[in-house]
């Protein structure tokens, strides 16, 4: 917290005291500014959230490129080549599991699976939500009534139950997974679109729209959406988080990835037996899910803060 | 230049000649209710106007007198339910307002018929730059490219006198003081050149240094594009100065109707009487509380049986209580709902005197004497 104040004291001195330049880049740079050009040049300059955008670049370029050097030098994620349980070394960083197998190999190719749930399943409820959402606040009256006592009912099932449920109708495997978590976070991100909407719906420049012949659907997606991004990034960006804990806990209860197929949630699962003789087992997946969910929900902080109009000369 | 995006057989009313015998705009006993659980509320109750290019109606009343909804019914912008068409009829250049579609109506809105809010701090979206917001009814009714439009939003700045309009459409609506936000609304509702301008409270939010510019600028504007303008407001000094029509409302129905002279030295309603006797005169060697108008407005749910200015009437009579007052007209069209309207002694004894009257009396004693 005292970091992220110093921060901002820092970020204001460096504003103060070159605010004649900054003028001049954005005559010079651009003819007009946009809302995401703005907002991109305010999140330039926290760093903390920089910080997070480069750990969340780092990880996807680690788990997409992962089949071009992993193998060779770490070893494959699911054969059985090094002794058991090593400690961790130069030669496997992270040492070895209970078959053999090297765990930071088995990290690197956790981390396509966490991250494309936490990313694939998020948009996915993040689509179907703000449309949910979007519905039920602009229309009103029936349409409201009848969308959010379905949140309600979904919402009223403890949640990972009901994905197990789903995985039960629908098959066990990845892209099942993907659905499930996908589809059943929905109410969770309309409910918080719904009431954005109807904050924001109330305010003349809507009416003022309106009254300049915009239609329904131009308002929602470019005076309404706009002015309710920062809630729905914040909670987008947290619910990535989420979802890669979903998953996690769903390959701990056998129900996400097939073994030997490697996840972070699986590699906790297998580690923590040995978690008093051989705690790096899951210690290690255990802080990549730590890092990488800390860094979405840092991202979203500070995207929060860029998306405020208002908050430029802050 | 003006380039259609889409509906290219679309005809432009705006350039259509106003058909014989009608007027731009006409408002024929128009009823909008809102049917609420407390009941049916009678927001806009037998409204009716003429009012033709280069004309200014002046809409005055209370609070909560059904000022603003009436240009919004016109609009279309009332929510519907909970509001409802009940009667009467809305006629731009002959053609009904109420019965065209959502997509027509879009396409009336802001390019034939325009609207300034009254709070100018509101009423400009935060994220978007002035000039991307001047420019969206541009591009959406005109089909300007974004270099046109924003050519034509540093021309309107530069028309409405904002300094270094070039640097000014870059910015955003916080970085502008209110008065020029206002100034930005106007430009916005001028953008592509309405027919009707509708100004609701326009200056009700600014000082009062601010207020007379503001209204000047609406007159230029005026007289330059020749557009109609409905100017809704409670104060009626502003409505003094510019309005040629102006039509007092009361519970959601007009109690008078005339042109701004008729009103302000032939007012005939007990209720107009009661407006201008609460004007402060400056005029004046001693200091004198004001007249204002004993009591509440009746509310629109549960409204009096007969006139609804009757209970507050210092004149009313069991009849007033008992039956709705006719409208009463005047050879000139100016009209008022009084049952007393036809008695020209009971206006005479009663009327406030204004400075007309006084001139006449004293030269009336000047001649006595």
């Amino acid at each position: 917290m005292t970091e992220k104040k110093d921060m901002y004291e820092k970020n204001k001195q460096v504003s103060a005291e070159a605010p004649n330049q900054q003028e001049e880049e954005l005559d010079s740079s651009a003819p007009t500014r946009t809302l995401w050009g703005d907002a991109w040049n305010r999140l330039r300059k926290n760093k903390l959230a920089i910080i997070a955008i480069v750990w969340i670049i780092f990880m996807v370029i680690l788990a997409l490129s992962a089949d071009l050097w992993v193998p060779q030098t770490l070893g494959k994620p699911n054969a059985q080549i090094y002794d058991v349980r090593l400690p961790m070394s130069a030669k496997h960083p992270f040492g070895t599991d209970q078959l053999g197998r090297d765990v930071l190999s088995r990290v690197i190719y956790g981390a396509r699976i966490s991250l494309a749930v936490g990313v694939l399943a998020t948009a996915i409820s993040t689509v179907i939500g703000l449309v949910m959402g979007a519905i039920a606040a602009y229309y009103g009256g029936i349409w409201d009534t009848i969308i959010m006592r379905l949140a309600d009912i979904f919402l009223a099932f403890p949640y990972t139950l009901f994905v197990i449920a789903m995985l039960a109708v629908i098959g066990p495997g990845i892209q099942n997974v993907f659905i499930a978590i996908g589809i059943l976070g929905w109410p969770s991100i309309a409910r918080v679109f719904r009431s954005a909407i109807l904050t924001v719906k109330e305010n003349d420049y809507v009416d003022a729209a309106r009254s300049m012949g915009a239609s329904d659907l131009r308002i929602i997606t470019r005076h309404i959406f706009p002015n309710s991004v920062a809630s729905i990034v914040v909670y987008a960006t947290m619910n990535i988080g989420g979802a890669i804990l979903t998953e996690s806990a769903l390959s701990y209860l056998g129900m996400g990835v097939v073994p030997p197929d490697p996840s972070w949630g699986s590699l906790i699962e297998a580690g923590q037996t040995y978690l008093s003789t051989e705690p790096w087992l899951m210690i290690m997946p255990g802080l990549a899910i730590l890092t990488t969910v800390l860094a979405f929900t840092l991202l979203g902080d500070g995207l929060r803060d860029a998306l405020d109009v208002k908050m430029k000369d802050a | 230049m003006a380039r259609k995006k889409k509906n290219d057989n679309w005809v432009e009313l705006k350039n259509q000649p106003v058909p014989e015998g009608s007027h731009l705009l006409e408002v024929d006993n128009l009823k909008m209710y809102f049917h609420t659980q407390d009941g049916v509320v009678k927001a806009v109750d037998g409204v009716s106007y003429t009012l033709d290019r280069g004309e200014t109606l002046g809409v005055v009343g209370e609070s909560g007198s059904g000022k603003s909804v009436t240009s919004l019914t016109i609009m279309g912008l009332i929510d519907m339910p909970p509001g409802r068409i009940e009667g009467g009829d809305v006629r731009y250049r002959g053609k009904s307002l109420l019965k065209m579609s959502e997509a027509e109506m879009q396409h009336i809105r802001g390019n034939d018929i325009a609207m300034i809010f009254q709070d100018p701090m509101t009423s400009l979206n935060p994220v978007y730059t002035i000039g991307r917001q001047l420019s969206e009814g541009m591009r959406l009714h005109l089909g300007y490219s974004k270099e046109q439009a924003m050519k034509r939003s540093i021309e309107l700045l530069t028309m409405v006198g904002i300094p270094n309009a070039e640097q000014r459409v870059k910015d955003y609506p916080h970085e502008f003081s209110g008065g020029m936000r206002q100034r930005v609304m106007i430009a916005m509702a001028l953008a592509c050149e309405p027919d009707i301008l509708i100004a609701d409270e326009p200056t009700t939010a600014l000082d009062v240094t601010i207020q007379a510019q503001i209204i000047e600028l609406m007159q230029e504007m005026q007289e330059k594009n020749g557009n109609a303008i409905i100017m809704i407001t409670h104060d009626l000094g502003v409505v003094a100065d510019v309005a040629d029509k102006i039509m007092v409302m009361y519970a959601g129905s007009p109690v008078e109707f005339g042109s701004a002279d008729e009103i302000f030295y032939e007012p005939m309603h007990p209720y107009t009487w009661g407006l201008i006797r609460s004007i402060p005169k400056q005029i004046k060697d001693k200091k004198s509380p004001l007249t204002p108008i004993k009591g509440n407005p009746p509310s629109l749910v549960h409204a009096p049986k007969g006139c609804p200015f009757s209970p507050r009437c210092p004149y009313a009579k069991d009849i007033c209580h008992q039956k709705k007052p006719e409208p009463f007209y005047t050879s000139t069209g100016h009209y008022t709902k009084c049952h007393f309207a036809n008695d020209p002694d009971f206006i005479k004894r009663n009327q406030p005197p204004t400075s007309r009257s006084i001139k006449r009396e004293a030269a009336a004693k000047g001649g006595e004497a």
